[in-house]
């Protein structure tokens, strides 16, 4: 097959040396003729290990630099050796390869600059979550309606297709979870933004990123941020028309 | 204040001007915060040491006694090098993150090469 796009695909992960291994090997046989980078985001387990052991171009951080940060390493990655987009997966083995490949079909034959895997689509709309979580789905996936004028269901999966016009502004700033403020920041400067159905597997080792303090922390972080992206986006415009 | 407190203080201040010099020049504390605390320490002996000048803040501050208008500057001071301190570690922290990517990048990098020319001498 010939691929149109050049295209990466990256994992960023933290501690997940029990599912690591399982994910490279599904991305590998699924999806062999793409790149595949690992961003090992400080891990304090044996997942370094389990990654030479894998023989995957790794990107190691030196130190824990949280999600967001593993994500902007990715996208420096692709922007310097010249990808065309790129495919970000979760490491606990949530995302399933063979979808992203009719993920990939769908980028390459739109004109959306990111394209985010949402499980909130269609029948299966924020069904199986817990209460606390699906009140900040759906709280998150208004706002973005609200302020974008374009309704985003599944704000913080971890399965995004990005297209290289995207990359200096989602390096330009910091995000911390690369999730609603990144969506309104690319919105509203302008950026197609768009979903594709997915179905998740259940987490099979490792630890969520979501711990019992972030269920009251995450949304005013967000909050905050969401309001920072809408500035930030405000002003890059009005520097642009001048 | 008494002749004995106001001795006191400026005692105490000159040590802490000593003590932050010495900790500029032995490379230990930034010369710019070096400066922000001269500055306050030396403005505050000043405060503390000529009675206009502390019945002019405590008029100014709206307060009824002087001790009242120095703890709320003192307040203010501390608000402000906590909000400052905690800007320049940020800037530090965005630093430190920008050269881990920077390592973590050109590792990867020569990994991807290593990984090409070994594909090549296999084919």
């Amino acid at each position: 097959m010939v691929n149109s796009l050049s295209i990466l695909i990256a994992i960023p992960a933290y501690n997940e040396e029990k599912s690591i291994s399982d994910v490279i090997g599904r991305v590998r046989s699924s999806l062999g003729e793409y790149d595949l980078l690992v961003v090992n985001d400080g891990s304090v387990d044996n997942t370094a290990k389990v990654l030479k052991q894998e023989n995957v171009t790794t990107a190691t951080h030196l130190c824990n630099l949280g999600y967001g940060r593993a994500i902007q390493t990715i996208v420096k990655f692709a922007l310097k050796n010249g990808y065309d987009g790129l495919i970000t997966l979760d490491a606990d083995g949530q995302h399933q390869p063979e979808q992203i490949r009719e993920l990939i079909r769908s980028f390459e034959n739109s004109d959306v600059d990111m394209i985010i895997g949402s499980r909130h689509l269609g029948k299966n709309a924020y069904k199986n979550i817990p209460f606390g979580r699906k009140i900040g789905m759906l709280l998150f996936s208004r706002i973005v309606g609200l302020l974008c004028g374009k309704r985003i269901y599944d704000t913080s999966s971890g399965l995004k297709a990005i297209r290289k016009t995207v990359f200096k502004p989602l390096i330009e700033c910091n995000f911390v979870d690369f999730h609603a403020e990144a969506i309104v920041y690319l919105m509203r400067l302008g950026y197609k933004l768009d979903e594709f159905p997915i179905t998740v597997a259940e987490r099979t080792a490792g630890e969520s990123m979501y711990s019992f303090l972030n269920h009251f922390k995450y949304p005013l972080k967000t909050g905050l941020l969401i309001v920072l992206s809408i500035m930030d986006a405000e002003i890059k415009k009005r520097g642009v028309q001048k | 204040m008494t002749v004995q407190g106001i001795i006191l203080l400026d005692i105490i201040g000159i040590a802490f001007i000593f003590w932050i010099i010495s900790l500029v020049r032995h490379t230990r504390l930034y010369v710019g915060y070096g400066v922000i605390f001269i500055t306050s320490i030396f403005a505050t002996m000043m405060i503390i040491s000529v009675p206009f000048l502390l019945h002019l803040i405590t008029r100014l501050m709206g307060a009824l006694f002087p001790a009242s208008a120095l703890t709320m500057l003192a307040l203010g001071f501390i608000i402000f090098l906590l909000i400052y301190i905690l800007t320049q570690t940020t800037i530090l922290s965005n630093r430190l993150s920008r050269l881990v990517q920077e390592i973590a990048i050109r590792d990867a990098e020569q990994q991807k090469k290593n990984l090409n020319k070994n594909t090549n001498a296999f084919e």
